[in-house]
């Protein structure tokens, strides 16, 4: 949609945000600062177009909700553009998308940002609104705003899950892969019933809790004078009275002892297969090979499973490999769309002959160098963009303590080997997975194994 | 002075504690100062439009080459764009033709094979993509400055020496039946394949879509003799913008294309008259038991040249363009029947669809219509445009125009649409004297000339068994079942 207050799809923040490098235009110049409350401030300009972006980047997402409030964080996202104690409703769009910028939010398990492009005059205004709701928003809460809201979002969750074909596939691996009240056990729209249930007075909670100062990550990137827009900070911000220490969600690892097999009967024509291993999150440095293994598996002709499913016995339309990382959690996707008369059974043991392939010998050299030949011009097309700057180095302050933290991602991409890439193949490709079905109804036998697989709703 | 304290934290690894003192007293001080939140901020000096410069010249095959530096990142953006597409080019059965050959390009040339090709782009970091929409067809890439002549090598060899192979096409043709299958499930593809027919009809180009019949007709023949009528020079333009000059890049290209001969014209778009207008009716699709009800309301459109292009853009903007659009702000916001509706205009060579739409929980698609229904009479004269709306439409739409030039991409997009849509070289410098002329009487003249409320086609794909009647009950037109190709509903 042109509007999305909307749900960020996990991991696509970090999408393309392997950075950085040994030429001379793989940088993005950056200053930081922290405020006595406990904000984190960090600038980079670029003077190419009069433009800014401003992103606040709270450390708060699906993960900090409790079982029975599912989707409240991201319900509240909504709430936050409903007006603040001195900024009327409507008048944050009219100063953002009125004067030919834009604005927006996403929530994800791990986070809530917020975020608007502007003409540079229009910067001091910007950080007005976004410290009035920083600092006021229950001012001018009532029920009737969440209530508003509350309808919106469930036309969100039926547009994005209810009403799309595999729509609520990651909802049902999520629910599937992580035990009840495990933080990412829930997907982050929530459920209807969920969202039926949140109070005015979580509202209010939630906010006092997670919308302070020091759990926010403040980022400014474009054509702004720094001197000028540092003295605006501090008159916005600087009387936003630091909150309570932010708890954070104790996260256990999750590993499968065997392989858990469903069967999701939805209103699709064509059935598809995903395969998901639980790998590791942000913090753990498996993640850069489990990337490349990604990138070497599908995509280009050339890569062995499009190659064996697409090109080969053309038993697949499409097939996709790629890691997802989120803070604590990850995953290993492979995803399946089968041809006519090709069942997913037999795509299953086409896929995992070619897996046991890999793990047997590992990738070459010239595969993990074609894997990661585009990761300097991904870098340097994304220098491109005021707003991908400023989730970048919002995304490096909050989760590792450094907005220069792009550089270290790089730079470790690049350093991946053959033996890293078979030794993750190895470690997590196990038999400890998840197998979903996506069949269309009535069409219960179109499973892998059906007899195998536990049927979800 | 202030600069010094902010800490450059390149060498460090670590946030800075965050108890730490504060780090500039001057700034401190002017937090204790009474601030005033209620008053908003003053606007700064609004920023100066810099369009970028560029060249033009002709190559020896007939080709326009325009070129734009951008010297900041090393990066070129690199297109070949034709004037011309699908609705041009394909016959009436064979619909599917002109995407299906752009494939073909990246399946083997007389010295690469598919691999072979694959594996060259793979290692130089970059992709070649080529598509054909319904007035222009490109072949584009964008690469590092380094890598910019030997991808464009790679281009060159898809785009003269292509052999098609066979069994490719087959590949090719079988993976498009699954697509087309699958998009049987989606209501916002059944919506984009049925509200052109229904406003066009299968004798105009724009009413056409590719089907599984028309996938299945087309041969390997076919493929090669629109490769050959189509990538044709004589209707190209090639864009370079980026880490170039224009000195350097024209023989680069020039020998980079050597082996693409002259050849093609530039097509007259003239098109067969749009079927006559019917009385206004809601065309229903059933898809049973669907959340939400996928709407497209409209009507037949001005092609791109129309002199009213400036009012349209400014009327659009009120109406469904924006986030606090009318449409958005009834429908969504205060009414929360849905994520989201817009609105907008199709402009192109011919007489391009006004469509507005969004998908409306299925319990109030009856309410949705009502409000659909509003806001459109209100465009057209029921509800004043009022200073306000006027002023933020053209502001929003003026304001927008210098962050457009910031990427090679970007740019790349901005001058080939001049050359497309035959606009003058000044157009970007012009754009804001021609908004800012645009007066409310205009608004309301095109919207009650373009948005004719008595013959609207109305497409609503949902859950029949339960809408079909609350539909009917609302009076806004009789109901028409269709089924999901847009034929009569059995």
């Amino acid at each position: 949609m042109t509007h999305p207050r909307g749900v960020l799809i996990a991991g696509l923040l970090l999408v393309g945000s392997s950075v950085l490098a040994q030429k001379t235009a793989i940088n993005i110049p950056f200053e930081t600062y922290t405020l006595p409350n406990g904000l984190t401030v960090v600038f980079s300009t670029d003077h190419t177009a009069p433009t800014v972006a401003v992103n606040i980047w709270y450390h708060v997402g699906s993960k900090n909700e409790v079982p029975g409030r599912t989707g409240f964080a991201h319900l509240f996202e909504h709430v936050m553009f409903t007006g603040s104690g001195h900024v009327p409703y409507g008048v944050h769009d009219k100063l953002t998308e009125g004067v030919g910028g834009s604005n927006n939010g996403s929530t994800s398990n791990d986070m809530t940002n917020y975020y608007e492009t502007i003409p540079v005059n229009y910067l001091e205004s910007a950080l007005w609104i976004e410290s009035d709701r920083m600092g006021y928003l229950l001012d001018t809460l009532d029920i009737a705003k969440l209530n508003a809201q509350r309808d919106i979002v469930k036309n969100e969750r039926r547009q994005r899950m209810d009403n799309q074909p595999y729509g609520r596939v990651f909802e049902i691996l999520s629910n599937n892969m992580y035990p009840d009240a495990h933080p990412y056990h829930w997907d982050v729209i929530g459920s209807m019933e969920d969202l039926s249930a949140a109070s005015e007075e979580d509202v209010k909670n939630f906010f006092r809790l997670y919308y302070a100062p020091n759990n926010a990550f403040l980022t400014i990137v474009g054509d702004f004078d720094p001197a000028q827009t540092k003295a605006w900070v501090q008159k916005y911000f600087g009387d936003i009275p630091r909150g309570k220490p932010v708890p954070r969600p104790t996260v256990a690892p999750v590993t499968l002892q065997m392989p858990k097999r469903l069967s999701y009967e939805d209103r699709v024509q064509v059935p598809r297969l995903y395969i998901v291993w639980p790998t590791v999150g942000e913090k753990n440095d498996d993640r850069f090979a489990l990337a490349v293994l990604g990138s070497i598996l599908a995509g280009p002709r050339t890569a062995p499973l499009t190659k064996a499913l697409v090109f080969d016995t053309q038993a697949a339309a499409s097939v996709s490999a790629d890691q997802n990382t989120n803070e604590d959690v990850g995953e290993f996707f492979v995803t399946i769309t089968p041809r006519p008369a090709h069942s997913l059974a037999e795509l299953e043991a086409a896929a995992d002959a070619v897996i046991s392939r890999m793990q047997a010998d590992g990738p070459t050299a010239e595969q993990v160098q074609k894997a990661t030949a585009g990761e300097e011009l991904s870098f340097v097309r994304g220098l491109e963009s005021n707003l991908g700057k400023a989730f970048q180095l919002a995304n490096g302050a909050a989760i590792h303590g450094d907005p220069g933290y792009f550089r270290t991602e790089y730079q470790k991409t690049l350093a991946v080997t053959p033996a890293d890439v078979k030794r993750v193949a190895n470690k997590y490709l196990t038999g400890g997975r998840l197998v979903l079905s996506v069949v269309p109804v009535g069409k219960a036998d179109q499973a892998s194994k059906p007899a195998e697989s536990q049927s979800v709703k | 002075m202030n600069r010094r304290i902010f800490i450059f934290l390149v060498a460090l690894t670590l946030q800075l504690p965050t108890s730490s003192v504060p780090l500039f007293a001057q700034a401190a001080t002017a937090a204790t100062q009474a601030l005033d939140r209620t008053k908003t901020p003053p606007i700064g000096k609004t920023p100066e439009l810099r369009v970028p410069a560029w060249t033009t010249t002709t190559l020896a095959n007939g080709a326009e080459l325009i070129v734009s530096e951008k010297h900041d990142l090393p990066l070129v953006s690199f297109s070949i764009t034709f004037l011309g597409g699908a609705d041009q080019f394909e016959q009436a059965g064979r619909r599917g033709v002109a995407g299906l050959t752009a494939a073909m390009l990246s399946e083997g040339t007389k010295t690469r094979d598919g691999e072979a090709l694959s594996n060259a782009l793979q290692l130089l970091g970059t992709n070649v993509s080529a598509g054909v929409a319904g007035e222009s067809g490109a072949i584009t890439f964008i690469s590092t400055t380094s890598k910019f002549p030997a991808t464009l090598d790679i281009l060159a060899d898809m785009l003269v020496n292509s052999t098609f192979p066979a069994p490719a096409l087959e590949r090719l043709r079988a993976n498009r039946l699954v697509a087309l299958q699958q998009a049987k499930a989606q209501s916002g593809a059944i919506a984009s394949r049925v509200f052109p027919r229904v406003l066009y009809s299968d004798a105009h180009p724009y009413g056409r879509s590719t089907t599984e019949e028309s996938i299945k007709a087309i041969t390997r023949d076919d493929v090669v003799s629109f490769h050959q009528a189509f990538f044709k020079p004589g209707r190209a333009v090639i864009t370079v913008v980026g880490d170039v000059t224009a000195s350097a890049v024209k023989p680069i290209v020039e020998k980079g294309l050597a082996a693409w001969t002259a050849g093609g014209t530039k097509p007259d778009f003239s098109y067969p008259a749009v079927p006559g207008v019917k009385p206004t009716t809601i065309y229903l699709i059933d898809k049973p038991e669907a959340a939400q009800s996928t709407f497209a309301l409209g009507i037949p459109g001005p092609p791109r040249n129309t002199p009213d292009y400036y009012a349209l853009q400014v009327m659009n903007t009120i109406l469904g363009g924006m986030f606090q659009s009318r449409l958005n702000a009834n429908i969504r916001e205060e009414k929360g029947y849905s994520y989201g509706v817009t609105s907008g205009f199709g402009y192109g060579k011919g007489p391009g669809p006004f469509r507005a739409g969004g998908d409306i929980v299925s319990a109030k698609s009856d309410l949705g219509l009502i409000e659909f229904m509003k806001e459109l009479r209100g465009i057209v004269g029921a509800r004043p445009v009022t200073a306000e709306e006027l002023q933020i439409a053209k502001e929003a739409l003026v304001q927008r125009l210098p962050g457009t030039f910031a990427s090679v991409g970007a740019i790349n997009g901005a001058l080939t649409t001049l050359w497309i849509q035959g606009l003058p070289n000044d157009y970007y410098q012009q754009y804001a004297k021609a908004i800012a002329a645009v007066t409310a009487e205009d608004v309301v003249r095109v919207a009650k000339k373009y948005i004719d409320l008595d013959h609207l086609a109305i497409v609503v794909v949902g859950d029949r068994a339960s809408i079909e009647a609350p539909l009917k009950a609302t009076n806004v037109a009789p109901v028409v079942a269709l089924d999901i190709e847009g034929n009569p509903a059995k």
